[in-house]
Formats: structure tokens, sequence, C-alpha cells
């Protein structure tokens, strides 16, 4: 991956990945354009989950389903959720049972066993040790305490209602730092990938495979690209089934060979932003881009899956100086 | 692309570490001794960042990788592919030359096992594979620099000259007087760190100076 590194090395570089890339690309501010009509068509379908998950507090609540509610694959409902809510689907789920388990603790005479289980928890002690941890006393303490609210912190403003009723939330939004994501018309790439199906920590195994299969072919040298398909989110996928394609941009002269196969990365409009550091926060931005700026954007997603582009590599740069392009696919304006 | 999970599962040879003594980046200029060290390297001309500058980074890089590759699938082992180093020839240090007419040679360094025979096969599959001729271009050489003043540059490649002065000025105090090319390792990635904090070690071989007559 050093010679992508070091494409950039001197300033005048990056003209140089620009044009050979050929793409336009437009630069996009959040907040510079707010579009009200996306953000409320996003915040109706999180609104309409919202409700369900209140109605249905004590059964499992897989996230497929919630998606499916929402009309968005789960993998963009899960950022979608956590970057609107502030807090991903489990937590405020969870937030939620501990909400009403604290009301009931105030309003029943329930014994605090009874409504540990109602809340989700296997035994007493779990639920005393989460109780404590979120409201800072014991669930008998709390019960005799006076005033206290059964409330707990949420940006979103949302919190447990006995029959249910969510009427609007406030959107999480980052208002400090800017954030930057661009627009940019790719056309459609060539690649030679292999699928990686496991644990996402582990995909490091099949780039290393990957990379010497190719590289001792010669097909490592110029331009070529290292791109990561994300075909399942490890958030919210069991980590043995997460689908992963290692690919590296070749040209149609590539013949498959030892588990290499080829795919078209299709082309179109993309958003795209830049994720500094660890490979391990990256679900950090891509929350980001498609929880609080797709649904100000105006613009909605494709069904394609979103790609990573590696501009260094993991070999010769320490874990904060990594820099992935992560590139959400958009439909046609 | 866990970075823990590259380091632990594979035991790979990296130079750097090998030979930490020759890496010191430290504040205030120091004289150390270097050994002789094969590098995959590619000479031109032209303003870095330029494009003949970034075919040749391409064509290096394309050659190191599958060198390493190579002998990787071949189960001879791994190694690190090392960072970006350069030599630059100035005639005259005082003179402020065009960028356009500045001379270099960029570096990797690259183990001693790697042969001649590896760096040509390697060289005939990346043109078979249709890729620029720059690559064509990489040789494989060894560089004996031997007596060094060594101190790390923070800061834009701009202000190097600045750098340079204060090491020029502590070979003179010990005896010493520049010889042969000025020579950088890029430890920092210029995208990621802003121009003001970029980590370049700076090296310039020197030899005892002439006894003044």
């Amino acid at each position: 991956m050093g010679q992508i590194a070091f494409r950039g090395l001197f300033k005048n570089a990056k003209t140089v990945k620009l044009s050979s890339a050929q793409f336009a690309s437009l630069n996009v501010q959040m907040g510079a354009r707010m579009r009200a009509t996306t953000l409320r068509f996003y915040k109706e379908r999180i609104l309409r989950v919202l409700v369900e998950i209140q109605r249905r507090l004590d059964e499992p609540l897989p996230l497929v389903e919630l998606a499916r509610l929402a009309g968005l694959s789960p993998h963009h409902f899960h950022h979608v959720f956590t970057g609107m809510l502030g807090e991903p689907l489990k937590a405020h789920i969870r937030r939620l049972r501990l909400e009403r388990a604290a009301g009931r603790l105030k309003l029943s005479r329930l014994p605090v066993v009874q409504v540990a289980l109602e809340a989700g928890f296997e035994t007493h002690e779990a639920f005393s040790r989460a109780f404590h941890a979120s409201f800072g006393c014991s669930p008998t303490q709390f019960r005799r305490r006076n005033g206290d609210p059964a409330r707990l912190a949420a940006v979103s403003g949302v919190h447990y209602h006995h029959s249910a009723q969510v009427r609007d939330f406030r959107a999480a939004r980052r208002v400090r730092k800017i954030m930057n994501v661009k627009i940019q018309q790719l056309k459609p790439t060539v690649v030679a990938f292999m699928r990686h199906v496991g644990p996402y920590d582990q995909v490091g195994v099949t780039w290393d495979e990957l990379l010497t299969v190719l590289g001792k072919e010669g097909w490592l040298g110029g331009p070529a690209q290292f791109i990561g398909i994300c075909h399942d989110d490890p958030a919210v996928t069991l980590s043995n089934k997460v689908r992963y394609d290692a690919c590296v941009t070749v040209d149609g002269n590539f013949r498959g060979q030892g588990g290499v196969s080829t795919q078209t990365i299709p082309g179109g409009d993309y958003a795209v932003m830049t994720h500094f550091g660890p490979y391990e926060t990256l679900g950090e931005s891509y929350a980001k881009l498609l929880g609080q700026w797709l649904p100000r954007s105006g613009r909605s997603l494709r069904t394609t899956p979103c790609f990573e582009i590696y501009l260094n590599s993991p070999e010769s740069a320490e874990p904060e100086d990594l820099i992935t392009d992560i590139h959400a696919p958009l439909e046609p304006q | 692309m866990n970075e823990k999970n590259m380091k632990t599962t594979t035991q790979k040879l990296d130079l750097y570490q090998l030979h930490k003594q020759e890496y010191l980046a430290p504040k205030r200029p120091v004289l150390l001794s270097t050994t002789p060290a094969q590098y995959l390297s590619i000479r031109g001309q032209g303003a870095p960042g330029g494009p003949r500058f970034i075919e040749c980074i391409g064509g290096l890089y394309g050659v190191a990788f599958t060198v390493k590759m190579t002998r990787k699938f071949a189960g001879q082992g791994d190694y690190a592919i090392c960072k970006l180093e350069a030599q630059w020839f100035f005639e005259d240090h005082k003179a402020e030359k065009p960028k356009d007419e500045w001379v270099w040679n960029l570096l990797i360094r690259t183990p001693d096992f790697i042969t001649e025979t590896g760096r040509k096969q390697a060289v005939a599959v990346l043109l078979k594979r249709g890729k620029p001729p720059e690559v064509e271009e990489v040789r494989l050489e060894t560089i004996n620099e031997g007596r060094c003043v060594q101190m790390l540059h923070v800061g834009p490649y701009e202000k190097e000259r600045e750098t340079i002065a204060v090491m020029r000025l502590f070979a003179e105090q010990q005896g010493y007087q520049f010889t042969g090319a000025h020579h950088e390792i890029y430890l920092s990635d210029p995208r990621r760190v802003p121009a003001e904090r970029l980590r370049t070690i700076l090296r310039h071989p020197v030899v005892a100076s002439k006894i003044a007559p």
C-alpha cells in the first residue's frame, strides 16, 4: 500500500491523484445545506421504530425487524439510528427498560427481583449492578428516596412512557466540528478480491493472502487502490457471519486464480468522508456519515454496499495515522 | 486490516528495528556510524511532487512490493517494507536552484538477501502487466555512508535549510566536514500530519576536516 501512501507525500501529488481517479467532486459541508425534508423523512421512519420499541419493550426486538419497519437495510438503519438518537439501538432499549424498572420501583410494591426479571435481567445482581451504574444508587435505595425522576440522561429527549407515546425527538447533531463530506461521481471499478467471512478484526489474514498472490504477479505496482467492501455491519451482525471483500483495483486482463475472483464496484454518486485513525473506530465515522450527514443532505442511499479505500497501510503507519475514505452509495439526484 | 493481527500472525523482519542505532532521531545533531546498506532506488530530476517524482515513487514501490510478495509466496519469509528515503544532490548548498533542476535518488531499504535476480524478475512481471516504464529504472544498490551527522527535522520540508545549517556547524566543531549527498528519511505522512509537525530524519556523511595550511 506504500505507493499509495506516498502519492500524496508532497502537496502537488494530491492533484495528480484526483485527476487520475477521474471524478468530479463537490464539497458539501454539514450544516451549510441542511435539508428539512430529508431530515423529516428519516425522523418519521425512526419515530415509527421508537414507538414500536416502547410498545414491545418485553420482547427481544431484533434489529432486522426494526430496520424493516423503518424501511432501511439493517446496516444503514443501525447507523441512522445511532447517529440520530446519539445512542446505539441496544443501549436505547436497555435505557428504556431501566427507566421503566425505576418507575415500577417507585409506583408499585413489586419485589426488586421481579422488577429485575421484567427489565430483562436474568439475576437480581446483574440488575442491581446495571441500575447502580445508571442511577447511582441501589434499586432499594432508589425506591425509598423521594423525588428522584425515573429518567436517565438522553440527548434525544426520548424516555420511557407507559402508553408508548413518542411524538418527537431531538436529532443528535455535531455542531462543534464541521464534517467534511464530498459527493463524488465514480466510474465502475473492476477489482480482484477475496471474501472474508468471520470476525471483522481478522480481515488482516485475508488481506495478507490477497496481497501475496497479487503482489507476486505484479498487480500492486502503479496506481492500484486497496478497497474493503463491507456487506455486513460488524456492529449488528454475528461476528462469524460478517462478509467483507478485500479488493485491489485491476484492469480487464486479470484472470481469477487461487481463491481470487473479480467483481465490479458500481459507479455513480458516492458520499465520501475521510476517517483518520485506527480501523477499530471506523464505526463512529459511519454513524456520523449515515446518521448525521445523510438525513440532512437531501440525498438518499442506494442499496449497494458501502466501501472503504485505504490510503495507507497498517504496516507502515501507526494506527492513529491511518487514513481511510468511507464511500456511501447515493441514489441519483 | 487489524494491525495487531497482522503483526502477531507473522514474524516479520524489520530493518529499522534491526539497525536501530542508524535511525536515531535526536533533537540535537549527533555523530554516528552507519554500515553499508542495500536499497531499491530510482534516480531522477524535477520538483518534489512533480509528475516525474510521483511516477518514480510508483515504480519504486511497485518493484518493492513485487519482490517482497514473490519471496513471501514462495514461503521464503516476510519482511516489512521500510519507509521512503531520498538522497538529494546539490552542488552548492548556498545557491537556491530552481526546483525543476533538483536531482534526487529515491530509496527503500531492502534486506541483503534480495538479489539482482529477484529485482529483474519483479521488473519483468511488472512490465508484463503493463505497469509504467519507470519500474525498469529501479536499481538495487548498496550505499556506504560511514560516519554521518544526523538530526531530526520537525516542520515543513521547506525549512530544512535551518536544520542543515545546525548540522554543518556541529560537524565543523567536531572536526569534520560534509561530504557526499544529503539524505532524508521520511517518518511522517504529510497528508495526515500538519506541515509544522512533519518529522524527517536528516543525515549527512562527513569526513575529517583537512588541517588548515
